[in-house]
C-alpha cells in the first residue's frame, strides 16, 4: 500500500469527529458583518496591524470588498488621507490606538475634512478607550462597535485567542483582561455544546478562570424557576487548564519537531510563515498563499518574501509532516516521494481508457502533493544548516544536561562561552530561566556575573528585562535576598517531578524517532510536563509507562521493530475521574489545584437515563438512545498563557493513541469510550523566544552597525 | 334535564346578513362602573374628549373644552384627566397644570400621552404617578400645536404652521417634518397610517383639504385628485392600514383602498332610516377588515361589505374603539363589543351547519346527554345505548374530517367568551380525539391554559376585554407588563408562573412599588408580599423583597431578577440603606458597580470591580474616581485596599504608563517603590534622543536602584551604562564621527574599536569595564575576522596561550567561510580533534594523515566516504588498507 503514511491520520480518527470547531468561524464572521454593516455606505478601514492575522483566519478581502470596504491602512501615527466619508478603525481596546484616533480625528477637523467615524473593538467595547477619547475630546465624533472575535480555530483541532501577549499582559504586568476573554470565549464553547462536565486545571489563575466561567456561566442562564435548556455537554467530557506559569520548563526548551522548529528559526505568526519566494513561488493555483499578502494593505517590503500558510487544510503534506520530530523527517519525506513516484509510474500500467482516465482524475491530486513535497523538501533543507551550528547543538546539550540536573556549574560556564559567541539573546535568556527553574535559583555569585556579562554583550538596556524575569520569578538567585524568601515555596520541585511524572525518558524507552513511543518524542527524551498533567486525568496509563514497555498488546514484538506507527499498542481511554492517583503529585507543584463537577442542579443526560431505568427501560436501549456506541468523548485543553507547537504535537499524539473500552461499571457511565479526542484551545501559539520577546524593551535604540555582532 | 337550555346559547348575540353567509356579533361585556358625572363633562360621553387603548385598554377621558355644558356643583380651575378600565373602573386621576391639552392617546406599554398646545407631551404610567416629559422642540413651542395624532409608537402633530411632526418612539427623540402643500388653513379632518403599516416605514398623513385628498409621509405628498367629490368629513383606516373609508360632506361613503387605485364600495348613508334624524355621524371605524361602523347619538350602524347594514340601538352616545378584530363600543352604561363571527365559531354553531365541527359538537353533546341521563335514571338503558351506538356511528361517518373538526372545536372554545360554552366546545374536541390516532394533544393543553388566562383577565375587576386572537397579537409576556403596570402583581405572578414565563419583571415592577409604598415618611406598605406595617425598616423591606424573589425561584446566584435596578430605585429615592442592603444581593457586577459609584461607596466600588474579574469594568470605577477624587485621596483608597484591589493597582499603572507619566510617577514615589520608579526613568532614557538626558536619566535611575539594599547590582550596572555612553560620545568624537558607537554595548564597542584600529581604546574598556579574558579573546577573535586582519589575528592568537583554546578559531572562521586561515589554527588544537578539525576545513590529506596518526580507522573510513575530490580519495582509500 503507497499510502500508509496517510492511512494513519485517517485510521486512527474517530468516526464521528466530536464537535466541529470551524463553526466558530462563522460565528466571528458573522460578528464582524454585523459591525460592519451597521456602518453604511463604502468604508475605509484602518486596522490594527496586530489583527491582520486573526482576521486573515476567519474572513478574506473579498468579504470585506462585498461588505463595502474601500481601502485599508495600518493604524498608525501619522496623517489619514481617506476617499470615503466613512473612516472605520478596527483594533484591540489599547490606550495607544486610541491616541492615534484621537489624533487623526483632530487634525481632520482643522482641515475641515469631513468624515463619519466608527471605532470596532474587539473583544469588546471599551470604557477605557471611551474615556481617553472622551479625555482627548472627539468621543461625540465616533461611534464605538463590538466585534466579538473569541476563539479562532487553526486547525480542526486548535483553537486560539491569537493574543501572543497574554502571558505577559497577566503575570507581568497584572493585566487580566486575557484571562476575562478567556472567560467568554470558554463560555461560548459552552453555549454550543454544553457544559463542560468537569473543569480541572492547575494555578491560580487557572482557578480563578474556572470560577469566573463558573459565575459567568450562572449570570447568563436563561432564566429563574424555569428548566435550564442547556444541559451538560455530551460530546465534551472535561476542560483541562493548564495555566502556563505551572509549566514555564517546556517553552524555555528548543522545540524538536518539524512545525515547532519552523517557528523556533523562521517564526510562524497567525499559521503563517515568511519564506523566500522561490520556496513558494511556483505558479500555483493554491487559494491560501494569496490569502494573507492580499490582507496587507501596502506592499510594506520589496524583499523577495512570501507568505505561506501552516494549515493541514490547504496543505495535507503538512498535517503529515507538523508532528514529527525533525530527525524522523527526512526518512518520511523520501518515503512520501518514492510513493508519489511510483503513483507517477503507475500510468504506464494503465492498459484500458478507463484506467487511463483513472490515472488522469489523480492526476490534480498527484501535482499538488508533489508541489508540497517540493516545498516542504526545500524548507527542511533551509532549516537543516541551522540545526548543525555550533551554538544550536551546544545549546541542545546544555538544555539536555540541565533537565537531567547534571553538573549545572559546568552547564553555567558552556552558557558563558554562548554570550561570548554573541549567541543569539533569547536563547542564553532561555537557559538561563531553564536552570534557575530546574535547580531551584542560581548561585547568587555565579548569577550576577552571568547577568552583568550578559548585559556587557548584549546591552545594557536589557536590564529592565532581567528584573522583569526575576519579579516573573522565572530567574531567581540562591539563596533568594531577603525581602523575597517567600517566593521559595512557589519554586518547583522539579527533581521529583522528574521522577514521579517520568519527564525524562531515556531514548530506549521513547521508541524511534519516527515510531515514539511516548509523548518524550517531542522534546527528544523530555515529556512536556504541562502534557504530561492532562495525561494525568485523560490518559493515567501514559504517565506511568511508554505505550512500548510493559503494556500486553506489545509484549511479542522488540520496541524497536515497530516501524510502522499504526501498530501500536493503544492506552485504554477512561471516564474522567479528576486527579485520582496523582493528588499527591499535584499538590506539590505551587498553586491550586482545581477540580470542579458542574451542574449538578443541571438536568444531565445521565440523569435522564437513571430516571428512565426506574421506569423499567432496559439497558441495552438506553445505549442506543443516549448515546452512539461509538461515542468518543472530547476533552478541551486550554492554556492559559499560550502554548508551543510541541504541546500541541504531544497532545495529539496522546489522542492518536486512546483506544476504546467497555465500561461497565455503573449505569451512569454507560456510554462507551471508544476514544478521546483532544482539542486544543489557547491565548496563542508561543515559543520560548516569543515569551522573551514580549520582555525585552521595545524600542531599538539604534541598530547595531556591527555586523555579527549582538542582534 | 337538559343543562344545556339554561344558558344562552352563542347565536343568541348574532344577526346575519348577505342572506346569511356572514354573521355579525354584538355582545355585552361589561356594565360599565363609572360615574361620568365626576368628570365634570357632563353624565354623557357626547361632553368628553375620549382615547381608548386597543387590546382592551384602559379609556382616559377628559371634559371637552368645545362642548358647552351646564357648570354643575363641581367647577374646575385646572382640567383633570380620568383614566378607567375597560369595566369602568377608575385607574388614576390626572390633574394636568401645563397648557392646553391637544391630544390624549395611548403608547404599545399602556402610557398615558398627553399632548399640549405648546408641544410639551408628557408620558403617564397607568396608575398616574410618574412621568416623563418631552417637547417637540423650540418651534412648535413657538408655533404652537393645533392639533395631533396619537399612535401606539409614535405621534403626528399638526402646528400652528400647518406642518406636520412626526415623533417616533418614546424616548423623546427629535420629530422630523413630513412634507406637506402649502395649506391656507388646517385640513377639514386628518388622520395617519401608523409607520408599521407603510411602504415608506414612516407615518403617512392622510387629509381632507377642499375638495381633496392629500397623502403626505416624510418624503412627498401626493394629491389624490378627488377633486369633485369632496370636500370630506370623515376618514378611517383599516386595521391592516390597506383599505380607507371616506364619509363626505354630502353623506356618501367610500371605500377604497388606500393607496386610492380602487374604489371598493360606495354607498349613500342619507338612506338609512335609523339616522335620518342627524345628517353627520360622530364616528366613522372600522370592524374587521372589511365592515365599516357609523355612530349616531343613540345608534350604531354597520356596514356590511356587501352593503347590508345592521343597526344597534343605545341609549346614550357611543364612543367605539377599532381593535384588531372588532370594534369595542363604551357608552354610559355599558361596554360591548362587535365583530365578525370567527370562522371556527360559526362552523359550530350556524344554524344548519353541515361542516364536521358541528356533527362533532352534536355527537359529543348528545353523548353526554346519553351518558348523564342512562346513569341519572337508571332505566332507560336500551335507548342509552342506542344513543350510543349513533354517536359511534356519526363520529365514524366524519372520520377523514375528524382531526379537522377537532381543531375546529379548540379554536372555537377560543373564540367564545361564556366559559360553560368554552367548556362544552373542549368536551366535544376531548370526545373527538379519543377516535384519532396519534393526535398532538399540545394544542387542546395549550388552549385550556390561555381560556384560563382570558377568563381571568376579563372578570370585571380586572377589566381587560381581551379576545384570543388579541391574545395571540400581544403576546403574554405584553399581558403580563400590563397587568404589572395595573399593579396586580399577584395576578400577573400567577399567569406567569401558569404559563412558565419569567416573573422577572413582574417581580422588579413589584420591588419598586413596595419601595415607594413602604416610604418611612408614611407608606402604606403592603403589596403582594402581605406584609403589612406601616413605616418599615430598611432591612425588613430589604429582606421582604429578597425572601419573595427567592421563594419565586429568582434568587441570588441565578441571572434573573437585576437587584441593581431594585437598588437604584431605592437610591433614587432617598433611601440609601436600603439601597445598600439590596445591592449586596446582586451578582452581576457591571450593574452593581455603577450604582456603587453613584452612591459614593468608592471602596466597595472598587472591591466589587476588582471581584468581577472584569477589567474594563475596574477601569471605570478607576477613570471615575481619579476625575473626581483629589490624587492624594486616590492613591490612598487604592492603597486601604491593599492585596484586594491590588489588581486596580496594577491597571492603573498600565493606564497611567501611557496616559499620565507625571501620576505614575507620583504613585511610584508615595508608596516607596524605588525599582519601579528607576524602571520608569529607564523607559524614559530609551526614548530619549539628547543624550545628555538620557546619561541624567540613567543616572537618576541609578540612584533609585543604590536606595534598596538589594538592588546594588542594577546601580552599579546603572552606573557602568552611564560611563559606557559618556565614553562612546567621546569615542565618535575621536574618529570624527566616521562610526557610531553610542547605544552599543560593551562588546560591540570593544569590536568597533578593534574594527577602527582604536586597540587602545579596546584595552581600557576592557579593563574599565572588567571584561573577562575569555570574553575579550571571542571578541577579538571575531572582530578581526569580520575584518579579515589575519595578521593581526596570527599575532593575537600568539600574544599569550588563550584562555578558550584553539578550537574555537577553527570553528569560528570555518563557520564565517575562512577555511584556509581556520586550517592554520588546527595544529594548536587538541590532537584527538585534529582529524575531524582538518576536514572542517576541508584539509582531506592532513586530515587522513591525523587519522593515520592516531589510529583511527572509523574516522579514516568517514573521511573516505565523504571526500568530494576523487582523487584524494583514492589516495586516503590507499591509506586506509594500509591500516
Amino acid at each position: 500500500m503507497p499510502a500508509s503514511v496517510a492511512s494513519e491520520e485517517t485510521s486512527t480518527k474517530p468516526d464521528d469527529s466530536g464537535i466541529d470547531i470551524l463553526a466558530l468561524k462563522e460565528l466571528a464572521k458573522r460578528s464582524l458583518l454585523e459591525a460592519l454593516n451597521s456602518i453604511s455606505g463604502a468604508k475605509t478601514l484602518v486596522l490594527d496591524p496586530s489583527l491582520v492575522g486573526p482576521l486573515g483566519l476567519v474572513t478574506e478581502v473579498s468579504f470585506l470588498k462585498q461588505n463595502g470596504l474601500d481601502k485599508m491602512f495600518w493604524l498608525e501615527s501619522g496623517p489619514l488621507n481617506a476617499a470615503t466619508s466613512n473612516i472605520v478603525y478596527l483594533c484591540r481596546p489599547k490606550i495607544k490606538f486610541a491616541k492615534i484616533i484621537a489624533d487623526h480625528i483632530k487634525k481632520h477637523t482643522t482641515a475641515g475634512d469631513k468624515h463619519i467615524y466608527s471605532l470596532i473593538l474587539t473583544p469588546r467595547t471599551s470604557t477605557l478607550i471611551a474615556q481617553i477619547l472622551e479625555e482627548e475630546g472627539v468621543l461625540g465624533e465616533i461611534s464605538i462597535l463590538p466585534f466579538n472575535l473569541q476563539f479562532i480555530p487553526l486547525e480542526e483541532d486548535l483553537l486560539s485567542l491569537e493574543h501572543e501577549e497574554a502571558f505577559k499582559e497577566i503575570w507581568l504586568e497584572g493585566d487580566e483582561t486575557s484571562l476575562y476573554n478567556s472567560a467568554q470565549a470558554l463560555l461560548t464553547l459552552q453555549r454550543l455544546y454544553g457544559l463542560f462536565p468537569r473543569i480541572m486545571g492547575k494555578g491560580e489563575h487557572a482557578e480563578r478562570l474556572a470560577k469566573l466561567l463558573m459565575r459567568l456561566n450562572a449570570q447568563q442562564l436563561p432564566a429563574p424557576g424555569v428548566p435550564t435548556f442547556q444541559g451538560l455537554s455530551e460530546k465534551l467530557d472535561s476542560l483541562v487548564i493548564i495555566e502556563r506559569r505551572v509549566d514555564m520548563v517546556t517553552p524555555m526548551l528548543t522545540q524538536l519537531t518539524y512545525e515547532g522548529l519552523i517557528d523556533e528559526f523562521i517564526g510562524v505568526s497567525n499559521t503563517y510563515v515568511e519564506l523566500p519566494a522561490n520556496i513558494v513561488s511556483p505558479p500555483s493555483a493554491n487559494a491560501n498563499t494569496t490569502q494573507a499578502p492580499a490582507l496587507a494593505t501596502t506592499p510594506v517590503q520589496a524583499e523577495k518574501k512570501k507568505k505561506y500558510q501552516l494549515s493541514s487544510s490547504s496543505d495535507p503534506l503538512f498535517g503529515e509532516l507538523r508532528d514529527l520530530n525533525f530527525a524522523a523527517l527526512g526518512a518520511t519525506l523520501s518515503t512520501i516521494a518514492r510513493r508519489l513516484s511510483s503513483d507517477y509510474e503507475s500510468r504506464h500500467n494503465a492498459q484500458t481508457v478507463a484506467q487511463l482516465k483513472e490515472f488522469v482524475g489523480k492526476l490534480g491530486s498527484l501535482q499538488s502533493e508533489q508541489q508540497a513535497l517540493r516545498l516542504h523538501t526545500d524548507l527542511a533543507e533551509m532549516i537543516m544548516p541551522y540545526t548543525r551550528t555550533q551554538i544550536f547543538n551546544s545549546t541542545l546539550e546544555i538544555q539536555q544536561n540541565i533537565l537531567a540536573s547534571y553538573d549545572i556549574p559546568g552547564q553555567l560556564t558552556a552558557l558563558e562561552d554562548l554570550i561570548a559567541q554573541g549567541a543569539d539573546k533569547r536563547g542564553i535568556l532561555r537557559i538561563l530561566v531553564l536552570s534557575s527553574l530546574i535547580s531551584g535559583g542560581i548561585k547568587t555569585k555565579q548569577l550576577e556575573n552571568l547577568k552583568r556579562e550578559f548585559l556587557q554583550a548584549y546591552g545594557y538596556e536589557l536590564l529592565p528585562a532581567l528584573l522583569a524575569l526575576e519579579t516573573l520569578q522565572l530567574l531567581q538567585s540562591n539563596p533568594l535576598p531577603p525581602s523575597q524568601t517567600h517566593a521559595q515555596s512557589l519554586r518547583l520541585p522539579f527533581a521529583a517531578l522528574r521522577k514521579q511524572l517520568r519527564l525524562l525518558i531515556p531514548e530506549s524507552e521513547g521508541g524511534s524517532d519516527a515510531a515514539p513511543t511516548d509523548i518524550s518524542y517531542v522534546y527528544s527524551g523530555y515529556a512536556p510536563l504541562s502534557v504530561r498533567l492532562v495525561q494525568c486525568v485523560a490518559q493515567m496509563n501514559g504517565v506511568l509507562a511508554s505505550l512500548g514497555s510493559g503494556q500486553e498488546g506489545a509484549k511479542g514484538k522488540a520496541k524497536a521493530d515497530i516501524k510502522d506507527p499504526a501498530e501500536l499498542p493503544k492506552m485504554n481511554a477512561h471516564p474522567i475521574v479528576g486527579w485520582k492517583g496523582f493528588e499527591e503529585v499535584i499538590t506539590t507543584i505551587p498553586g491550586p489545584t482545581v477540580d470542579i463537577q458542574q451542574g449538578e442542579n443541571v438536568t444531565n443526560p445521565g440523569q435522564t437515563s437513571k430516571i428512565l431505568a426506574l421506569f423499567g427501560v432496559p439497558g441495552l436501549i438506553l445505549a442506543s438512545v443516549f448515546g452512539n456506541e461509538h461515542t468518543s468523548t472530547t476533552t478541551v485543553v486550554f492554556f492559559l498563557g499560550g502554548c508551543t507547537f510541541t504541546e500541541i504535537s504531544a497532545l495529539r499524539w496522546m489522542g492518536k493513541h486512546i483506544k476504546g473500552e467497555f465500561d461497565t461499571s455503573g449505569l451512569a457511565k454507560l456510554e462507551r469510550y471508544s476514544g478521546r479526542r483532544f482539542v486544543i484551545a489557547t491565548t496563542g501559539v508561543i515559543s520560548g523566544n516569543s515569551i522573551v520577546d514580549s520582555l525585552l524593551p521595545k524600542v531599538k535604540v539604534k541598530p547595531a552597525p556591527v555586523a555579527g555582532g549582538a542582534s | 334535564m337538559d343543562p344545556t337550555s339554561l344558558i344562552q346559547h352563542p347565536t343568541l348575540t348574532w344577526e346575519a346578513v348577505n342572506d346569511g353567509a356572514v354573521f355579525y356579533s354584538r355582545r355585552h361585556v361589561y356594565h360599565m362602573n363609572w360615574n361620568l358625572g365626576a368628570g365634570g363633562g357632563g353624565s354623557d360621553l357626547s361632553g368628553y374628549v375620549v382615547a381608548a387603548a386597543r387590546f382592551g385598554g384602559p379609556i382616559a377621558i377628559i371634559r371637552d373644552n368645545s362642548k358647552l355644558i351646564a357648570l354643575g356643583r363641581t367647577t374646575f380651575t385646572k382640567p383633570v384627566i380620568l383614566v378607567y378600565s375597560s369595566a369602568g373602573t377608575q385607574l388614576a386621576s390626572i390633574t394636568w397644570e401645563l397648557s392646553k391639552i391637544v391630544a390624549l392617546g395611548w403608547t404599545m406599554s399602556e402610557e398615558l400621552v398627553v399632548l399640549n398646545e405648546d408641544g410639551q407631551y408628557r408620558l403617564y404610567d397607568l396608575l398616574g404617578t410618574t412621568y416623563r416629559t418631552y417637547s417637540l422642540g423650540p418651534e412648535a413651542a413657538e408655533t404652537g400645536v393645533v392639533d395631533a395624532r396619537i399612535f401606539e409608537a409614535g405621534l403626528v402633530a399638526l402646528t400652528g404652521n400647518l406642518s406636520f411632526l412626526e415623533v417616533r418612539a418614546w424616548s423623546g427623540s427629535k420629530p422630523t417634518v413630513l412634507s406637506s402643500p402649502v395649506l391656507t388653513g388646517p385640513p377639514i379632518t386628518w388622520t395617519i397610517i401608523p409607520p408599521d403599516q407603510t411602504s415608506s416605514r414612516h407615518a403617512e398623513v392622510i387629509m381632507a383639504v377642499e375638495g381633496t385628498i392629500y397623502t403626505c409621509d416624510n418624503l412627498e405628498h401626493i394629491d389624490q385628485q378627488l377633486g369633485g367629490s369632496g370636500p370630506f368629513t370623515h376618514i378611517a383606516v383599516s386595521p391592516n392600514g390597506r383599505s380607507l373609508a371616506l364619509l363626505t360632506s354630502s353623506s356618501n361613503l367610500w371605500v377604497i383602498t388606500s393607496d386610492f387605485q380602487r374604489k371598493i364600495l360606495e354607498f349613500d348613508v342619507s338612506s338609512l332610516a335609523a339616522t335620518s334624524s342627524t345628517s353627520t355621524p360622530i364616528q366613522l371605524a372600522w370592524c374587521g377588515s372589511d365592515a365599516v361602523l357609523l355612530s349616531y347619538p343613540t345608534t350604531v350602524v354597520l356596514l356590511a361589505p356587501g352593503g347590508e347594514t345592521l343597526t344597534y340601538h343605545y341609549v346614550s352616545t357611543p364612543y367605539m374603539v377599532t381593535e384588531p378584530d372588532g370594534v369595542r363600543v363604551l357608552n354610559k352604561e355599558d361596554c360591548e363589543f362587535v365583530q365578525r363571527v370567527p370562522d371556527s365559531l360559526e362552523k359550530v354553531f350556524r344554524p344548519g351547519s353541515t361542516a364536521p365541527a358541528a356533527f362533532l359538537f352534536d355527537a359529543s353533546e348528545s353523548f353526554a346527554r346519553n351518558a348523564s341521563s342512562s346513569s341519572s335514571v337508571g332505566v332507560g338503558v336500551g335507548s342509552g345505548s342506542a344513543g350510543r351506538a349513533r354517536t359511534d356511528e356519526s363520529i365514524r361517518a366524519l372520520k377523514p374530517d375528524l382531526a379537522f373538526a377537532v381543531d375546529a372545536c379548540i379554536d372555537a372554545a377560543g373564540r367564545e367568551w361564556d366559559v360553560a360554552w368554552q367548556k362544552k366546545l373542549l368536551a366535544a374536541a376531548k370526545f373527538g380525539r379519543a377516535f384519532i390516532d396519534l393526535y398532538d394533544p399540545r394544542p387542546f393543553v395549550a388552549m385550556g391554559q390561555t381560556l384560563k388566562v382570558l377568563n381571568a383577565i376579563r372578570y370585571y375587576e380586572i377589566g381587560i376585554p381581551m379576545t384570543y386572537q388579541q391574545y395571540t397579537l400581544l403576546s403574554p409576556e405584553e399581558l403580563l407588563a400590563r397587568l404589572t403596570s395595573r399593579s396586580m402583581h399577584l395576578l400577573a405572578l400567577r399567569i406567569a408562573n401558569f404559563l412558565s414565563i419569567k416573573p422577572d419583571a413582574v417581580l422588579k415592577h413589584w420591588a419598586c412599588a413596595k419601595i415607594s409604598k413602604t416610604r418611612p415618611d408614611g407608606g402604606i406598605g403592603g403589596g403582594i408580599g402581605g406584609v403589612s406595617g406601616t413605616a418599615e425598616d430598611d432591612e425588613d423591606v430589604a429582606r421582604g423583597i429578597v425572601e419573595k424573589f427567592e421563594a419565586m425561584g429568582a434568587g441570588a446566584g441565578s441571572a434573573g431578577v437585576s437587584y441593581a435596578e431594585i437598588a437604584k430605585r431605592a437610591w433614587e429615592s432617598g433611601r440609601n440603606r436600603l439601597a445598600t442592603a439590596l445591592l449586596d444581593h446582586e451578582t452581576r457586577a457591571a450593574e452593581q458597580v455603577p450604582l456603587l459609584l453613584g452612591m459614593r461607596e468608592d471602596g466597595r466600588a472598587l472591591e466589587k470591580a476588582v471581584d468581577s474579574g472584569d477589567t474594563d469594568l475596574v477601569y471605570q470605577v478607576l477613570l471615575n474616581l481619579h476625575k473626581r477624587l483629589p490624587l492624594g485621596d486616590f492613591f490612598k483608597l487604592i492603597e486601604d485596599g491593599g492585596p484586594k484591589v491590588a489588581p486596580a493597582s496594577r491597571l492603573l499603572q498600565i493606564y497611567a504608563r501611557d496616559q499620565n507619566r507625571e501620576m505614575l510617577r507620583d504613585f511610584f514615589y508615595s508608596d516607596d517603590r524605588r525599582v519601579d520608579s528607576g524602571l520608569l526613568l529607564l523607559e524614559d532614557a530609551s526614548t530619549q534622543e539628547d543624550l545628555t538626558a538620557r546619561i541624567n536619566s540613567i543616572k537618576a535611575a541609578q540612584k533609585f536602584f543604590s536606595e534598596d539594599r538589594e538592588r546594588g547590582f542594577e546601580a552599579r550596572m546603572m552606573d557602568e551604562n552611564a560611563r559606557l555612553l559618556a565614553l562612546q560620545q567621546t569615542l565618535e568624537k575621536d574618529v570624527d564621527g566616521k562610526a557610531a558607537f553610542v547605544g552599543l554595548s560593551v562588546g560591540d564597542t570593544i569590536m568597533l574599536c578593534l574594527q577602527c584600529g582604536l586597540h587602545k581604546r579596546a584595552e581600557k574598556v576592557r579593563s574599565d569595564w572588567k571584561v573577562s579574558d575569555k570574553q575579550f579573546w571571542w571578541l577579538k577573535l571575531r572582530a578581526l575576522t569580520e575584518a579579515k586582519a589575519w595578521d593581526e589575528l596570527d599575532a593575537f592568537s600568539k600574544s599569550k596561550k588563550s584562555p578558550i583554546g584553539y578550537e574555537p578559531f577553527v570553528r569560528h572562521l570555518v563557520s564565517k567561510g575562512f577555511h584556509q586561515q581556520a586550517a592554520a589554527y588546527v595544529a594548536r588544537c587538541d590532537a584527538a580533534k585534529r582529524g575531524e578539525l582538518y576536514m572542517l576545513c576541508n584539509e582531506y590529506r592532513a586530515a587522513g594523515k591525523e587519522f593515520k596518526d592516531r589510529g583511527d580507522k572509523a574516522g579514516l573510513s568517514e573521511l573516505v566516504r565523504t571526500c568530494p575530490d576523487r582523487l584524494i580519495a583514492r589516495e586516503l582509500q590507499g591509506l586506509l588498507s594500509s591500516m
